[in-house]
């Protein structure tokens, strides 16, 4: 049903024919590939795990990194054996014996087992304990254990920090190669949390934090991928959860929308980031009236100056939106401006309809300008609950004329408005 | 509008012939390196061409006995189907091998043949999130509302919607709404148009439409109409073929399919086609693939393009398989 | 082998220049005979890069008259011990030109692999230099906003300004299309400065911000030309990435294409000679023989050189300065993702300098300011080229420029100016031309960014050298030598 991969994005419609030494050369490659496949299935069907199988799949999915059952054996190779995993399970050797079990269901892989929480680590009892020290919610009254055991305990952790480290090395050249590909990221992503499973919390947290720049380069290389937008919050949320002590990044996130817009206006991935973050950010400020309504004013600055360099950019008018909603419908959402009086809105909002007539002056053929008019007029108009003043009415009429004319592709949106509006000249609308 | 189509030139009209051999000829590929590289689609791919089939008129253009053993051969033990014998169940395949039984009238076949429909049921409703609602695609965890949408498409299809917590997952759904009134693949997630179809068929699915700020999100929708007549899935990005279904089923959800130039996407989508030797590709002169010609057929069907079989715009299906199964 | 004159060569390029190298790339493949060699004792001819001592021994011949385009050369050193490292640490470009990411030389040496030898830096930020109103302020170097972005962030220009700058960059964009160019063509002819004042309504500071983005060396550029080299500075802007619009080889520019084309004709079986030129040619006969300087006399079928023989003195006048800072503030990368830039140029409009005498500048200065990261200075150091057209006291205009860019990039301690070269460089207007077996390429061009139209004559003698043999599809296009990576090797 939705897109796996396998379809064809942009590459160029060439001739199907192929020369005998091409048919040739191919035939090759497909038998070498289908050896390497029956080699795994060999494999898999003897429940073979070890080293030689995690082999075969490295061959294969540089080969084909959307073959997801072989990223899927190689999950298996790492849980059965390499990674250091002990022989009771969960692998913890202190203070979580009462949660191993949810250790072990993360890693299992029977055909019963689901586990939709997979993604979720295991219960915070079971993580282990870094080598400084211990983590605020490991009992620490268990600490008296043998020297022989901490040391063997360190070596498993040194082995699978490398271990960890070179699955990441493996697959940034398949990310850098197939950027959209689902299996690599959400690999990746397992990965990660099994190496907040299995390493100290520092040693993870690093890791974490490599994480970050690495969707920074995947992003400055490609600015809309979504796969790399997603992951980059599911980084900094587990960056901020407790799971890695981590404190808030809202400010600095904030920020990197800041750079990313500042890089391209058309970026409505970073535009839609800020206005997510826009909440919180104010929340942890522990912002006031006053410096909520000095950020709403910040905010829209921003964007007018934005729209006077680029309004034909329909990223720039839904960020322009997002803002005008926190001043017209502030119930239920989480706004900038919740205090505000309606006559304090009206005025806001009066204030965005002037500057965006303004706009008209320079650019009097770009037609967001009069959706937007448009919209927030009527917003206007709901938010003082009442009808369209006579020369508000005049207005609505004149630029619902001019959309049809600067865009008919979507007559049949701009003949509902005037329908639904009671827009016409003909019936006199009389005031509300 | 059948009128106009009279007049278009030839190379402007649906070469519904290619396009047949075109998706009858995928599996005799045997020869060429990517036919290997793909199986992890098989099953996909076989309801992506079968659909395309239905809807050019041709259902029976794949053989039907053939069909339910090959899907039949992708079912593991725990009722999950892989994308082909010996890949792992996951999802993506599962919802494919139903919607493939339902085309072809197959149910009984499972029970008889298969692990049954209750194993499948299981399946999928073990992927779902108590917690939070939403599902994985498998037993490693990703989660996303693709997968949301394919439990709600199998398992409606299969009657078993008993099995899951429908109420959890449309909760789920509505915090992935975002202030231009789309949806994203998971709560806070950019608005896009895949992720829009996937939302929106499951609230639709489960009767909760009026959860959906139907003004907004056609706003949306109908402004990822470029001037070449194409849509695309998010803003200041390129056209693709895909989006003629994703966009556009989602319109006629929410009833505003008029709300883009009609004519204009048609001839975006015919211009697409390779007219010669078959298939459609996301834009005009690019290489083709099924999944790019099932949704430009899905597309045209949906625009009432003449001489095709209409198509289910929430299961993306042939109309006549959801009304022989959940009646008129 | 066989000695140089029991051969037959099949042609004989005599220089190692730009355009003489490239040549020689694209004949690496051919299984042509070629005899390449250079009076000179270096490769790049004008457009060479030297160490410093390099520098002393081209200045004396410079001015013993050996080097037909270039005259009053001088070099002046500071006195004592100043922090000039060795010679050998420096590689000073005689003609630095930055590349913009659209021109075909970027794509062809990517075609013919020869980019993998080439390390590319980005050329950062264009400036302005804003003389100080009154003596209490320092001057000011002022970024030219020259994408949407940059436009958006700038504090320099009103929000009314903004939305018409905006307005001629989308126009430019598109300005060959049909409705804009009905805008345009009137004005054709006419200084571009006309054009936008008429067109645009640009005050002056906004003309000479575009002005400025031409590189016109004397500031006069038509509009024609000025609306194509905006184009192409406008559309090359992040095509290798954000942030920056043209490219500079590591370790002295051109003169390093230059190289690695001679290295690829050298692997392709061409041989060198430098330090040896033509002393006779008889081109009466066929095969043409040549008298060498080395003494050897051979036999050509083709000869390849350059016109260095200036036809009249016009010309640019050049100062090439070292300086003891990293000059830091210039190579800040401003955008997202961007690389740190090496390069930044800095524009001193016309009137914005006087002359010792007090005389205003009437015609720009240019200056190319070049990190350490392109490798031709040690860290903590960076070189600064200044060009300005031929124009009474333009040296003195130079110092001028020199002395002012200092003192605006100044914080606690103005910079101090270690070494200085100055030279002429003369301007021809000859053309290339094939004349029968032999082909003269014009002398190199001494404008600020490459011009692509230069690569037209590589073409051009590169059939004359093939003849019936030259297929178009293959020219400098190659696949890669050895070495390249097979699937199978690298996943094994």
């Amino acid at each position: 049903m939705a897109d796996q991969g396998g379809s064809q994005h942009g590459i160029a419609r060439t001739s199907r024919t192929r020369t005998p030494a091409q048919k040739q050369a191919d035939l090759e490659r497909i038998q070498q590939y289908r050896a390497l496949e029956a080699h795994l299935r060999t494999a898999v069907s003897s429940s073979n795990y070890s080293r030689e199988t995690f082999d075969l799949t490295t061959k294969l999915l540089r080969l084909n990194p959307e073959y997801y059952t072989a990223w899927n054996v190689r999950r298996r190779t790492l849980t059965f054996g390499l990674f250091s995993r002990r022989s009771d399970g969960c692998s913890c050797s202190r203070g979580c014996s009462s949660s191993s079990r949810s250790g072990t269901t993360t890693m299992s892989f029977g055909a019963s087992s689901c586990s939709c929480s997979t993604r979720t680590p295991p219960g915070r009892g079971c993580r282990r304990t870094g080598r400084s020290g211990t983590t605020a919610d490991a009992p620490v009254a268990q600490e008296e254990e043998k020297d022989e055991e901490e040391e063997e305990e360190e070596a498993a952790q040194k082995k699978d920090l490398e271990t960890v480290k070179s699955e990441l090395a493996f697959t940034f050249p398949l990310l850098l190669e197939s950027p959209k590909c689902y299996w690599i990221w959400s690999y990746r992503l397992w990965i990660l949390d099994q190496s907040i499973l299995l390493l100290p919390v520092a040693d993870a947290k690093k890791i974490w934090q490599e994480e970050l720049g690495l969707t920074s380069k995947m992003l400055s290389k490609d600015r809309r991928n979504f796969h790399a937008w997603g992951y980059r919050r599911h980084v900094v949320g587990q960056l901020e959860s407790d799971e890695l002590g981590g404190e808030s990044l809202v400010e600095s996130e904030f920020g990197y929308t800041d750079r990313m817009i500042r890089a391209d206006l058309s970026n409505f991935s970073a535009w839609h980031s800020r206005s997510t973050l826009i909440p919180r950010l104010l929340d942890e400020r522990g912002a006031g009236e006053k410096e909520r309504e000095d950020f709403l004013k910040t905010e829209l600055n921003l964007i007018r100056e934005a729209l006077d360099v680029g309004p034909e950019d329909q990223s720039l008018w839904y960020y322009h939106q997002f803002l005008v909603d926190n001043i017209v419908s502030p119930v239920g959402r989480p706004t900038i401006v919740p205090t505000l009086t309606v006559d304090e809105r009206v005025v806001y909002l009066t204030n965005e309809i002037t500057n965006i007539k303004d706009l008209l002056e320079d650019y009097e053929d770009v037609k967001l300008i009069y959706e937007a008019l448009l919209e927030y007029t009527l917003g206007l108009c709901q938010l003082e609950e009442r009808k369209p003043e006579e020369d508000e009415r005049q207005d609505l009429i004149d630029w619902v004329k001019k959309l049809k004319e600067l865009d008919p592709m979507r007559m049949g949106r701009w003949v509902d408005l005037k329908r639904d509006y009671g827009l016409t000249e003909l019936l006199p609308g009389g005031r509300g | 509008m059948t009128g106009a189509f009279q007049q278009l030139p030839e190379e402007l009209k649906l070469a519904t012939s290619a396009h047949v051999k075109y998706i009858q000829s995928l599996d005799t590929r045997q020869d060429e390196y990517d036919y290997w590289l793909t199986e992890h689609l098989r099953l996909n791919g076989v309801y992506w061409g079968l659909t395309a089939l239905h809807l050019l008129g041709v259902p029976e253009g794949l053989p039907r006995s053939e069909t339910i053993d090959f899907v039949l051969s992708c079912q593991h033990e725990d009722g999950g189907f892989g994308a082909a014998p010996g890949h792992d169940a996951h999802m993506l395949s599962t919802v494919s091998a139903v919607q493939i039984l339902a085309m072809v009238d197959a149910f009984d076949e499972l029970e008889t043949r298969g692990k049954g429909k209750a194993q499948v049921g299981k399946y999928i409703a073990n992927l779902q999130n108590r917690q939070t609602g939403t599902f994985a695609g498998d037993e490693w965890g990703e989660e996303d509302t693709r997968f949301l949408y394919g439990a709600f498409n199998a398992l409606s299809l299969l009657g078993l919607m008993d099995l899951i917590d429908v109420d959890k997952a449309v909760d789920y759904v509505a915090a992935c709404a975002n202030f231009d009134g789309g949806y994203g693949v998971s709560p806070g997630a950019e608005s896009h148009s895949g992720q829009i179809f996937t939302c929106v068929a499951s609230l639709t699915i489960a009767k909760r439409q009026d959860l959906i700020d139907k003004e907004r999100l056609g706003k949306w929708l109908s402004e990822r109409q470029l001037a070449n007549g194409g849509l695309n899935g998010r803003p200041e990005k390129k056209e693709d073929v895909c989006y003629s279904w994703w966009v556009l089923s989602s319109l006629e959800m929410i009833g505003k399919t008029h709300w883009i130039d009609r004519d204009k996407l048609i001839n975006f989508i015919l211009q697409c086609q390779d007219t010669e030797k078959g298939g459609i590709s996301d834009r005009p002169g690019d290489m083709v693939d099924v999944w790019h010609t099932l949704f430009g057929i899905t597309g045209l069907s949906l625009l009432g393009y003449p001489g095709l079989e209409l198509v289910d715009e929430v299961y993306c299906l042939p109309k006549s398989t959801i009304t022989r199964i959940f009646g008129p | 082998m066989e000695s140089l004159a029991d051969t037959l060569w099949d042609v004989v390029i005599c220089g190692t220049g730009l355009q003489q190298s490239l040549l020689a790339l694209a004949l690496s493949r051919s299984d042509k005979k070629v005899l390449h060699i250079d009076p000179n004792d270096f490769y790049g001819g004008a457009e060479a890069a030297f160490s410093l001592q390099e520098v002393e021994s081209w200045v004396e011949k410079v001015e013993a008259g050996k080097e037909g385009l270039f005259e009053a050369a001088s070099v002046e050193k500071l006195e004592g011990d100043t922090g000039l490292s060795f010679p050998r640490a420096y590689s000073l470009a005689l003609a630095p030109q930055l590349i913009h990411a659209r021109s075909t030389l970027l794509s062809q040496l990517v075609s013919s692999r020869a980019y993998r030898q080439v390390e590319f830096l980005a050329v950062g930020s264009f400036s302005i230099f804003k003389p100080s109103p009154d003596s209490s302020q320092k001057p000011t170097l002022v970024r030219i906003p020259s994408t949407r972005e940059d436009v958006f962030s700038t504090t320099a220009i009103s929000a009314k300004a903004k939305r018409g700058l905006m307005k001629f960059l989308k126009f430019v964009l598109d300005y060959d299309s049909t409705p804009q160019t009905a805008t345009w063509q009137p004005h054709a002819d006419a200084p571009l400065t006309e054009f936008l004042l008429k067109e645009f309504k640009m005050d002056q500071e906004l003309q000479t911000y575009i002005i400025t983005l031409t590189l016109s060396l004397d500031g006069k550029i038509n509009t024609r030309d000025g609306l194509a080299v905006i184009r192409r500075h406008l559309s090359s802007m992040g095509m290798y990435g954000p942030g920056f619009a043209a490219l500079y080889p590591k370790w002295g520019g051109l003169s390093e294409i230059a190289q690695v084309s001679c290295r690829a004709g050298a692997v392709g079986g061409a041989v060198y000679m430098l330090g040896t030129g033509v002393k006779t040619m008889n081109n009466k006969e066929d095969p043409i023989v040549i008298e060498l300087t080395s003494g050897d006399t051979i036999k050509t079928r083709k000869v390849v050189r350059a016109n260095e023989s200036a036809t009249d003195h016009s010309g640019i006048n050049r100062l090439v300065a070292v300086v003891g800072s990293s000059l830091k503030s210039l190579f800040e990368s401003t955008v997202e993702g961007a690389p740190t830039p090496a390069v930044a140029i800095v524009a001193f409009p016309a009137g914005s300098l006087s002359t010792a005498a007090g005389e205003a500048s009437k015609s720009p200065v240019y200056l190319s300011v070049h990190s350490s990261d392109t490798g031709e200075c040690p860290v903590n150091q960076s070189v600064l080229y200044f060009t300005t057209g031929s124009e009474h006291a333009s040296k003195d205009l130079l110092q001028q420029a020199l002395d002012s860019f200092l003192a605006a990039v100044a914080g606690d301690t103005v910079p101090q100016c270690l070494y200085k070269l100055q030279y002429k460089q003369l301007q021809s207007s000859a053309q290339s031309q094939a004349s029968g077996s032999i082909f003269d390429f014009a002398p190199p061009a001494t404008a600020l960014a490459f011009d692509d139209s230069t690569l037209q004559s590589v073409h051009d003698a590169w059939k004359m050298v093939l003849g019936d043999e030259a297929v178009e599809e293959e020219y400098l296009t190659f696949a890669d030598r050895e070495g390249a990576m097979d699937d199978d090797e690298v996943y094994d």
